[in-house]
């Protein structure tokens, strides 16, 4: 016993001259406390590897925690989301959608969340809408965002804050609902000069895809130029209208409800598309978290293998030294 | 299409359609009786804060909440 203490002061006097640590070459990098080690303390740290792996285990419990919310929730919102899909349905019967017409005052209504960890599905919508800003954008046009959501606000403060005309957020403390909906699209027409709304979302088709997605509302003037000019518009005539009113009346109160109604889906879809990828985000990092503990196991296991053969040659060598 | 006399005096007040609509869902979810009333009552709550931009800055939000109609 004397010589094995003998030999390891010795050791650690003499290492940093005569060579570089042997010994801790072949031993984890992750022990350098070990040559400090005094009279029955020995063997190799592993509090940094066992501190690093709790981590990760909770990590990996909290992302398993957030999928299984949000796959509940998806569930929830799914069924609202395709059943609002019948609510703007009849309106591009009646109405067509015309996302290529050019008018002079374009507002962009980015839909997007409010919370982050769901994938990309906010900077897809933010692209979108600067995509349609530049595209409809030139002389003598004016382009205006409405931003729904904290996520796409935080994104376009960035680079385009001047054409920032209104922001909502806190959409989602309560369930979403039409009257909800309807009341920011009241806002919004409201204080908003506009003669197209352009509003982008994600559509839900599957838990894994979401297609950023535009819908165009006109203004009542713009839809009557339109309805001269032909085309599909130019169909209205033939339905056959109840009521005294004018036509622009009725055309007035059809754009309104038809912005209300296509909101409303917008953001049903978007909320949709938004626990869709977050559940899908949490399942992949829930993944890695558990590569990340099988890696660190590992390691773990190794250098503490490799203590325990190291102490058992040297008491084997030591008692050999005894007896020889 | 309900009242054709109504038109005129809720647009003049300033109302838009969504506004008018809304008035008259609230009125219909009112005449239901008890147990349904309620429910359907707290089903419509709005919660969200607003905020107007005057040249690229945000003027401070307006917090509209519970208010199922203005």
């Amino acid at each position: 016993m004397a010589m094995a203490a003998l030999r390891r002061e010795g050791r650690r006097f003499a290492a940093p001259l005569i060579s570089p640590n042997p010994v801790n070459t072949f031993r984890s990098s992750l022990a350098p406390t070990e040559e400090q080690a005094f009279g029955g303390i020995r063997g190799i740290s592993t509090q940094a590897v066992r501190n690093r792996m709790k981590s990760v285990k909770n990590i990996q419990k909290i992302t398993k925690a957030m999928k299984m919310v949000a796959a509940s929730k998806l569930r929830a919102i799914q069924t609202r989301a395709e059943n609002s899909r019948g609510l703007w349905q009849p309106f591009v019967a009646l109405l067509g959608d015309t996302p290529s017409v050019d008018v002079k005052k374009n507002v962009i209504v980015t839909v997007s969340s409010d919370k982050g960890l769901c994938g990309g599905i906010n900077s897809t919508s933010v692209r979108v809408s600067r995509g349609l800003h530049k595209l409809t954008s030139g002389p003598e046009k004016e382009n205006k965002y409405v931003v729904l959501g904290e996520k796409a606000k935080a994104q376009l403060i960035r680079d385009s804050k001047k054409d920032i005309e209104l922001s909502m957020t806190e959409l989602q403390k309560n369930p979403l609902n039409y009257t909800q909906v309807s009341v920011i699209a009241d806002d919004i027409l409201k204080n908003v000069e506009f003669d197209a709304l352009r509003i982008v979302f994600n559509k839900f088709q599957s838990v894994v895809s979401f297609v950023p997605t535009t819908a165009t509302i006109l203004s009542p003037e713009v839809v009557e130029k339109e309805a001269e000019s032909g085309g599909k518009l130019g169909d209205l005539d033939s339905y056959e209208i109840e009521g005294a009113e004018s036509k622009s009346e009725v055309l007035q109160n059809l754009a309104e409800f038809q912005f209300s109604c296509v909101l409303f889906n917008a953001v049903l879809e978007n909320a949709c598309s938004e626990q869709g990828a977050r559940m899908s985000a949490m399942d992949s990092s829930s993944r890695n978290a558990g590569d990340m503990l099988d890696r660190l196991t590992l390691t773990y296991n190794r250098t503490r293998q490799a203590s325990i053969t190291t102490e058992l040659i040297e008491i084997i060598s030591g008692a050999s030294a005894l007896e020889g | 299409m309900a009242s054709n006399a109504a038109v005129p005096f809720w647009r003049a007040a300033g109302m838009t359609y969504i506004t008018y609509s809304n008035l008259c869902a609230n009125m219909v979810r009112n005449c239901l009786k008890e147990p349904h009333r309620s429910e359907a009552l707290s089903r419509e709550k709005v919660h969200f804060s607003v905020s107007k931009w005057v040249d690229g800055k945000p003027q401070k939000p307006t917090i509209r909440t519970d208010t199922p109609e203005e």
